[in-house]
């Protein structure tokens, strides 16, 4: 193939996709479609459940304040510190609560699959940024709250190539 | 008049300094460590007019103890970190050290995790040979072959998210299997994405390997003879381009690569070219495996060995396991003493074995063809700095 030939061949590549559907996530407009809730884990198989690793929801009518969220994550990021919960239930005695700092987390989730009393999992919602550091410091109480999120947009593939729906 | 700057040689360096013999030919530059074209290390490249004379890479810039770290977390804390080295292939970085704990342990995995380590392994080199491709083209000149990677590595992106919850860093793989069973209905979408990603990628033939212009720039630069990939031990693309059929997945195959089908891509020049095109050619083939590997896979199953809360290994022991990874072969050594935190970790990326035929590759070459033949060698520097 001659030089000439093939810058042609390339030019003619490049041209081709002019035709060719753009694959961008327009994104603060539109979001991708995450599988299931968000990634949680059952202790009594030992397996986890697919879904996006975001930012944690703690059920306070399982937390046991056992603590054990805190130490898995003491060899990871330290982000989790337990801190006195106002309110007391009886099968948390302790009173304590895990407290996450987003300025730490990894979001590995060796959290999730630390607890065994199905109170921690990680939701579809990842944005979490924050003017100040201290907005970044998530409270049981704001753990708690089950994130609203909207996203619908998928890859779709035809003769004219992918989009994002 | 310019006035003289008194120079004080008789004043005693610090140990290690040493002032710079000036010529008047040679000029030596830094190029790096924080340089676009050099990625986090700097190369002191001495060069007689357009012509390189020597070169010397000095790694080192984004070394971040991770061998170290290793020692003072357990088998399992141990995940998240350590395959921050190259987090754009993080499944295959971590796959030497989890085979490694499952030596060590003395667990069996369940087939169906097999398979599914083994397609997110594949995924995850696509994602990151797209990632270098980008790179390598922008530094070429080539913004068209910047984009068109950039984006389509969306694709598997986009897979391994539905898979492991993470975009980059996955911790997806564990000792005993792996953390999560793939989600309902994947495999429809896995095999579907693959194929469009394959039906991309072939197009990046007309535009870029079969282009001129590149072919301008890389045939005939950085020759590495298939005696000189031997002898400087050379892995990966690298070896393969240089003529040497090697390949970790098809000689020591790990986890279920013995069942598949293998090709292994070899090209015979062993210049510049050839090595860019080898990973391409790989990616390639990991969209066969992928295939395979969807097809062969059991249905249903457990995904993950059960694992005592603190794994151990048993008494004094030590495991190497190594994996071709998207750089070359990775490997993995752990010394066990018998308590729940390891001994040492040893981390034997591919990278760092292929920058040592930099210096042999550079010489006598023109600086403009630098940055073709630095990153031909598939180099990461967070990878060999560990």
């Amino acid at each position: 193939m001659g030089t000439a030939t093939g810058i042609i061949k390339a030019l003619n590549s490049g041209v081709k996709h002019l035709a060719v559907k753009r694959f961008t996530l327009r994104y603060p407009e539109q979001k991708l479609k995450l599988v299931g809730d968000g990634y949680q884990f059952d202790p009594a198989t030992g397996v986890g459940i697919a879904g996006y690793k975001g930012r944690h929801m703690l059920f306070h009518d399982h937390c046991t304040g056992c603590n054990l969220c805190s130490i898995a994550c003491e060899g990871v990021a330290e982000a989790i510190g337990m801190v006195k919960v106002p309110n007391t239930w009886k099968h948390n005695k302790k009173a304590i609560m895990p407290q996450i700092d987003y300025g730490k987390c990894v979001f590995c989730g060796l959290c999730v699959d630390a607890c065994p009393f199905y109170a921690l999992y990680m939701s579809n919602d990842y944005e979490l940024s924050s003017f100040t550091k201290e907005g970044l410091i998530y409270t049981p109480q704001q753990l708690q709250v089950k994130p609203n999120v909207q996203q619908d947009a998928e890859i779709q593939i035809d003769d004219r190539g992918a989009t994002h729906g | 008049m310019t006035e003289q700057i008194p120079t004080d040689q008789t004043k005693e360096l610090p140990p290690g300094l040493q002032l710079e013999k000036v010529d008047d030919r040679i000029m030596t530059l830094n190029v790096g460590p924080q340089h676009p074209g050099s990625g986090h290390m700097r190369i002191i490249v001495r060069i007689d007019g357009d012509y390189i004379v020597d070169a010397d890479p000095d790694p080192g810039y984004v070394h971040r103890g991770e061998e170290k770290m290793a020692e003072v977390r357990n088998y399992l804390l141990n995940i998240p970190h350590l395959e921050r080295p190259v987090i754009h292939d993080s499944c295959n970085i971590l796959y030497p050290y989890v085979l490694g704990v499952e030596d060590l342990v003395g667990i069996e995995v369940p087939e169906r995790a097999k398979y599914v380590r083994v397609i997110a392994a594949e995924l995850n080199r696509c994602v990151y040979t797209q990632y270098w491709l980008a790179i390598y083209g922008i530094f070429l000149g080539h913004s068209t072959m910047f984009m068109w990677p950039a984006g389509d590595r969306e694709l598997m992106i986009d897979l391994l998210e539905k898979m492991t919850g993470a975009r980059v860093t996955h911790s997806y793989f564990i000792p005993g299997g792996v953390r999560n069973d793939i989600p309902a209905n994947f495999e429809d979408v896995c095999l579907r994405q693959v194929n469009y990603f394959e039906k991309r990628i072939k197009e990046y033939a007309d535009i870029f390997y079969d282009n001129p212009i590149l072919k301008a720039r890389t045939e005939d630069t950085g020759v590495l003879s298939s005696q000189d990939a031997i002898r400087l031990g050379t892995t990966g693309s690298v070896l393969r381009a240089s003529g040497i059929d090697y390949d970790v997945r098809v000689k020591e195959p790990y986890d279920v690569y013995e069942e598949l089908d293998v090709h292994t891509n070899v090209l015979k020049d062993g210049d510049s070219y050839a090595r860019s095109k080898i990973p391409w050619l790989d990616m390639l083939e990991s969209c066969n495996i992928i295939r395979q590997a969807l097809e062969k896979m059991p249905k249903s199953g457990s995904v993950r060995t059960k694992l005592k809360p603190n794994p151990k290994g048993v008494g004094n022991d030590e495991v190497y396991r190594r994996v071709e990874s998207g750089r070359g072969a990775a490997g993995m050594h752990i010394i066990s003493n018998g308590k729940p935190e390891p001994y040492r970790v040893k981390i034997s990326p591919g990278s760092f074995r292929n920058l040592i035929a930099l210096p042999y590759l550079l010489k006598g070459e023109k600086l403009g063809n630098m940055p073709a033949v630095y990153w031909s060698l598939n180099y990461w520097p967070v990878e060999a700095d560990r």
